[in-house]
């Protein structure tokens, strides 16, 4: 019934660009979100959608070799409540049917894109989805047609190249070793493999591109830029979960499925995610602009999830999908917020800005939560994600990145409270003694977004059953 | 049911206590007449349960904790004078406090206080009694409080130090609880070995603070200040003599087996002649008419301990009996410094003088009851003190010495008081003064007469006394009549006479009552210890807060030194880094591309 979750796109984005333009530029957008309302609801009630067994039928035309653990549901719920969020904000900051509906073909297809590499279980089909979703983003980031945005958007085109490349070659070196592209064969053979000099070469290269993917220090170039130069809703998209998924989520898939945790892997892991976390974090604290600050967080909230990847152990890996859940929620929202705050001032200088919690109380207060939940402030999820983490580096004896992931999680706090009291508290400025509430198509998205921090954080042990217990399953599988 | 009698002492009080602060602002006649019944019933109670003997018990908290009283000929004797004292001054307050502000809170203090006060009396288990001890530092503290807009130092002065010496009871009750396996007071009988000495010592810090003793007592002083003057004549001058001496003669004649020549006797003895000398010399000085009383008492607490401390039937008698007496003369001697205050509008000495023509009554109580603190036969403090000297003389002459040379003291104190108010030129100012009203005077009056009952028919305070110690002690003596050694009494009257002596040549000297004692005060050495007093060089309450300044200027220092370090270290190399690090995103896509291409051939050379 999951192969539904990529053709309910794919045709969809046939079915808008049939000749009818009039009309479905009218429903592209209503269209585009009840395939998303359709997947997070699949995820969450999967025994409700028994009529997609028909859906199956028609699959079984296509051959995709589909695999969905409790891994590729939480990616897919994730997708799905970002993408919502961003077709919110899309329609909320742009009038124009024709870029909402250009808009909402774009997303039908990243939607197609994401859903494929994370249920796919071979790694050419990885490939070909990574690349779907890479080549959406690039026209999303550019969408706008505003110069700055072209400008980051070629960053990531030229640093995506050069994964893109680094990564296929990788997957030939790899059919070459093993003669198959499946995760299970390649894994195999790799074990049995000798030659040890290209397979340390191989996957090499592959992390190198999983990490240019997900944006790590020093493979991390083009995010702020892209984040930061992108329109609030592809912003959200990207840094809620497109770069979730091609980067972090195909990491953990491979380095769990296909090398296993040795050593050497680990040794990176831990190393690269500590360097990131400690960057990124010091970076964001010099920043003006909100979204570049946003945009190096991610890097440094990036790094806890490799580095929780890095321990190893089945703790860590639950801590550090959790915290990729987490991430996506708290930084997608605090994105809607970022736009909220710009569109209805019209600026994102934090300089310039100044006590809006008066004006904005719905959009100040979900930012603090995000913020929070950020920080790893109890009873918010993002707490209970980092605490894993934490625990997980400790009990598994890499003791000294530990001290460096609860250091860097003061740093976190440090600027995300000078974030909040420079925007939101303080004396309100006199140019902006007009500012309102923004729209509903902000504020919704970040009431629930803001719902489902504080519910996981404080449900928090029926979660843990529901959702972290099964992950511990997938190690090593 | 007939000994559930015995709540009616701290359920009255404290039930009229509450209703004062029910009624509404402006009902002025409201709250006086609440206090004046509930101290009236509470008399009427305390008269009805003289004589009788109850055990209540109810369970409580377990674990040996029960809410036991127990009324018999000791603790009914206090909780007599206790209600005598609170009808007399409530009567006296109705007057005096009538113009004065927050009138609500003092009457609603006032009562609890009763209540509280008999609470401790009662109680029969230490812990109970620890409970209405430590109500009556907040009540305390609340009639302090209300006294004038400065007196909230002096409240919180007060409430510290009687509660680091509540602490040390606190402390010492569980020790003893656990010396002696129970907590119920009428069964404790400790001996006074290494262990039971602390709890001994322990306790009676919190019995002689209660009482006013050095070095727990600077506060009286400035509360003689801050605080309503009734407050003054019931807290410090007879309340907490009362419950002080009462614990302390409890915790040594009945929980510890205190003997004569023990070191802990010998110290009680020392605290109590230290107590005296000092708080008189302290009082000879003062210029202040509340004051000087304040000093007193202090100073008489020290025959009381001396008194007790010395264990010998003779000296404890005399210790209670001057317990009673100095309650009842210091008490009116307050009541006689509020009239002063209320007719004159000052208590300071130097504008006051010649009022006694004025003031007659209050005068005459004066006289009597500042006769009866000098010591002078045959008022009741002549009496008291001859018996405490009695018992000092028998455990060291130094002790004898030091009770005779406050004794002068006292007397150069009280001519230079009376002198100095009631004689002397009238000035322009007290051309006007009238005697204070009926209600004022009359619980004056029953005290000085009390005063004169006390002496010439002593054997009805000492008869009442004597059960207390028991036939066993008492050994078939009996104390009350004219003292038996006659040198005693003409060594006192000697030294009185010399005060009278000292004060009719310092007059002559200085030409004043006010400055009769000048002699002493810019004597050599003394003028420079005085003047290092009055700044309260030696006040134990103002070095122990510049101990405590000291601690917190180090602890601020090591503050400020953490402080630096998070507030400019941590974040001046922080934001170091954070330049560094934006220096080198130059937004040069060439040099992120570098930047990934040394990471992969990092990567890989590792890997490899």
């Amino acid at each position: 019934m999951y192969s539904s979750l990529i053709l309910l796109p794919f045709f969809g984005v046939i079915v808008l660009n049939l000749p009818f333009r009039a009309l479905m530029k009218k429903c592209a957008f209503w269209l585009c979100l009840s395939i998303v309302l359709f997947q997070i609801c699949l995820i969450l009630f999967p025994q409700i959608c028994c009529f997609s067994d028909k859906l199956d039928a028609l699959g079984s035309f296509f051959k995709f070799d589909f695999a969905v653990d409790s891994l590729s549901r939480v990616m897919l719920f994730c997708i799905g409540i970002v993408l919502f969020t961003a077709l919110f904000v899309q329609r909320n900051n742009c009038e124009d049917e024709d870029k909402i509906f250009n808009f909402a073909n774009v997303s039908l297809l990243i939607l197609c894109g994401m859903n494929g590499v994370v249920m796919v279980k071979d790694i050419f089909s990885l490939y070909v989805f990574l690349e779907i979703t890479a080549v959406s983003s690039f026209i999303l980031i550019a969408f706008n047609k505003e110069s700055v945005a072209f400008e980051g958007a070629f960053k990531y085109i030229i640093l995506s190249a050069v994964a893109t490349v680094l990564m296929l070659a990788a997957i030939a070196l790899f059919l070459v070793i093993s003669g198959d592209t499946g995760f299970s064969a390649i894994s195999s053979a790799l074990k049995v493999s000798q030659g040890r000099f290209f397979i340390g070469f191989a996957v090499g290269i592959f992390l190198c591109a999983c990490f240019i993917k997900s944006g790590l220090v020093p493979f991390h170039g083009w995010v702020p830029d892209a984040y930061s130069s992108a329109p609030a809703s592809v912003s959200v998209l990207l840094a809620g979960v497109v770069t979730k998924t091609v980067g972090i989520y195909t990491l953990i898939r491979i380095v769990n499925s296909i090398f296993g945790f040795g050593d050497p892997i680990k040794h990176l892991l831990l190393a690269v995610g500590a360097i990131s976390i400690v960057v990124g974090a010091l970076a964001a604290l010099g920043q003006k602009d909100i979204k570049r600050m946003l945009a190096y967080s991610s890097i440094s909230q990036v790094g806890y999830i490799v580095i929780g990847l890095g321990t190893g152990t089945a703790l860590g890996l639950t801590g550090a999908i959790f915290h990729l859940f987490n991430h996506s929620i708290f930084k997608s929202l605090l994105f809607v917020n970022s736009a909220a705050v710009e569109s209805e001032t019209g600026t994102r200088d934090m300089d310039k800005l100044s006590g809006l919690a008066k004006k904005m109380p719905l959009t100040g207060i979900t930012s603090i939560l995000g913020s929070l939940s950020c920080a790893g402030i109890p009873p918010l999820a993002g707490f209970w994600s980092k605490l894993i983490i934490i625990i997980a580096l400790w009990v598994s004896g890499f003791r000294g990145y530990a001290i460096i992931a609860v250091l860097a999680s003061v740093l976190t706090l440090a600027y995300f409270l000078s974030w909040q009291r420079s925007v939101f508290f303080g004396i309100l400025k006199e140019d902006l003694a007009n500012v309102k509430e923004a729209g509903f198509g902000l504020v919704f998205p970040a009431l629930i977004l803001a719902v489902i921090i504080v519910g996981v954080g404080i449900f928090f042990p029926l979660f843990i059953n529901s959702f972290a217990l099964p992950i511990e399953n997938i190690l090593g599988g | 049911m007939q000994d559930k009698i015995i709540l009616l002492p701290i359920i009255i009080p404290l039930f009229f206590g509450l209703m004062v602060f029910t009624v509404p602002k402006g009902f002025r006649a409201a709250k006086e007449t609440l206090a004046f019944l509930a101290t009236f019933l509470n008399l009427l109670i305390a008269i009805a349960l003289f004589k009788s003997n109850i055990s209540f018990s109810l369970p409580w908290a377990g674990l040996g904790l029960e809410f036991s009283l127990r009324l018999y000929n000791f603790s009914a004797f206090i909780i007599l004078s206790i209600a005598t004292f609170g009808f007399l001054i409530a009567l006296y307050s109705i007057v005096f406090m009538r113009d004065k502000p927050s009138l609500k809170q003092f009457y609603a203090y006032f009562l609890i206080t009763l209540s509280l006060a008999s609470g401790v009396v009662l109680a029969d288990n230490l812990v109970i009694m620890l409970f209405f001890w430590e109500g009556l530092l907040l009540t305390l503290f609340g009639m302090i409080y209300i006294g004038k807009k400065e007196a909230f130092k002096t409240a919180t002065k007060a409430f510290i130090i009687v509660g680091i010496a509540d602490l040390c009871l606190m402390v010492g009750i569980a020790l003893t609880g656990h010396l002696s396996g129970t907590l119920a007071i009428s069964q404790i009988n400790l001996p006074l070995d290494a262990l039971g000495s602390i709890a001994f010592i322990l306790l009676m810090i919190g019995a002689i603070s209660k009482a006013g003793s050095m070095p727990f007592h600077s506060w009286i002083p400035d509360a003689a200040i801050d605080a309503p003057l009734p407050f003054m004549a019931l807290i410090p001058a007879a309340f907490e003599k009362l419950l002080g001496i009462y614990f302390l003669t409890r915790i040594s004649m009945d929980m510890f087996r205190l003997t004569a020549g023990s070191w802990v006797s010998v110290l009680l003895m020392s605290i109590g002649a230290i107590t005296i000398i000092l708080a008189v010399m302290m009082a000879l000085i003062q210029k202040d008419y509340k004051k000087l009383l304040s000093y007193h008492a202090i100073s008489q607490v020290g025959y009381m301990i001396l008194g007790i401390g010395t264990a010998l039937p003779v000296g404890i008698i005399g210790g209670l009996f001057h317990m009673i007496n100095n309650a009842l003369y210091k008490s009116c001697l307050f009541l006689t410094g509020g009239s002063v205050e209320k007719s004159t509008g000052t208590a300071n000495l130097e504008q006051l003088g010649g009022i006694g023509v004025k003031m007659p009554v209050t005068f005459a109580c004066f006289i009597i009851t500042a006769v009866s603190i000098s010591g002078v036969p045959p008022f009741n403090g002549f009496f008291s003190k001859e018996l405490v000297y009695d018992a000092a003389l028998e455990r060291g002459l130094i002790f004898y010495l030091a009770a005779v040379v406050g004794s002068f003291f006292t007397a150069a104190s009280f001519l230079k008081l009376g002198h100095a108010a009631f004689l002397g030129k009238l000035s322009e100012k007290n051309k006007s003064v009238k005697e204070v009203s009926f209600a004022m005077l009359l619980p004056m009056i029953i005290i000085a007469l009390l005063c004169v009952i006390f002496g010439v028919f002593n054997s009805l305070p000492i008869g009442l006394i004597q059960p207390i110690l028991g036939k066993e002690r008492l050994a078939g003596h009996n104390y009350s009549g004219f003292p038996s050694n006659a040198w005693l009494v003409i060594i006192t009257i000697i030294v009185l006479l010399g005060a009278l002596l000292n004060h009719i040549w310092g007059v002559k000297n200085k030409g004043s009552g006010l400055k009769a004692v000048d002699h002493i005060h810019y004597a050599p050495v003394l003028s420079v210890i005085y003047d290092r007093a009055e700044k309260r060089f030696f006040d134990p309450y103002e070095i122990g807060v510049k101990i405590a300044h000291g601690f917190s200027r180090i602890g601020f220092l090591f503050d400020r030194g953490i402080d630096w370090i998070y507030d400019n270290l941590t974040v001046k190399l922080t934001f170091a880094f954070t330049d560094q690090i934006k220096k080198l995103h130059n937004g040069n896509y060439s040099t992120y591309l570098i930047w990934s291409l040394a990471g992969l051939v990092l990567i890989i050379i590792f890997l490899i």
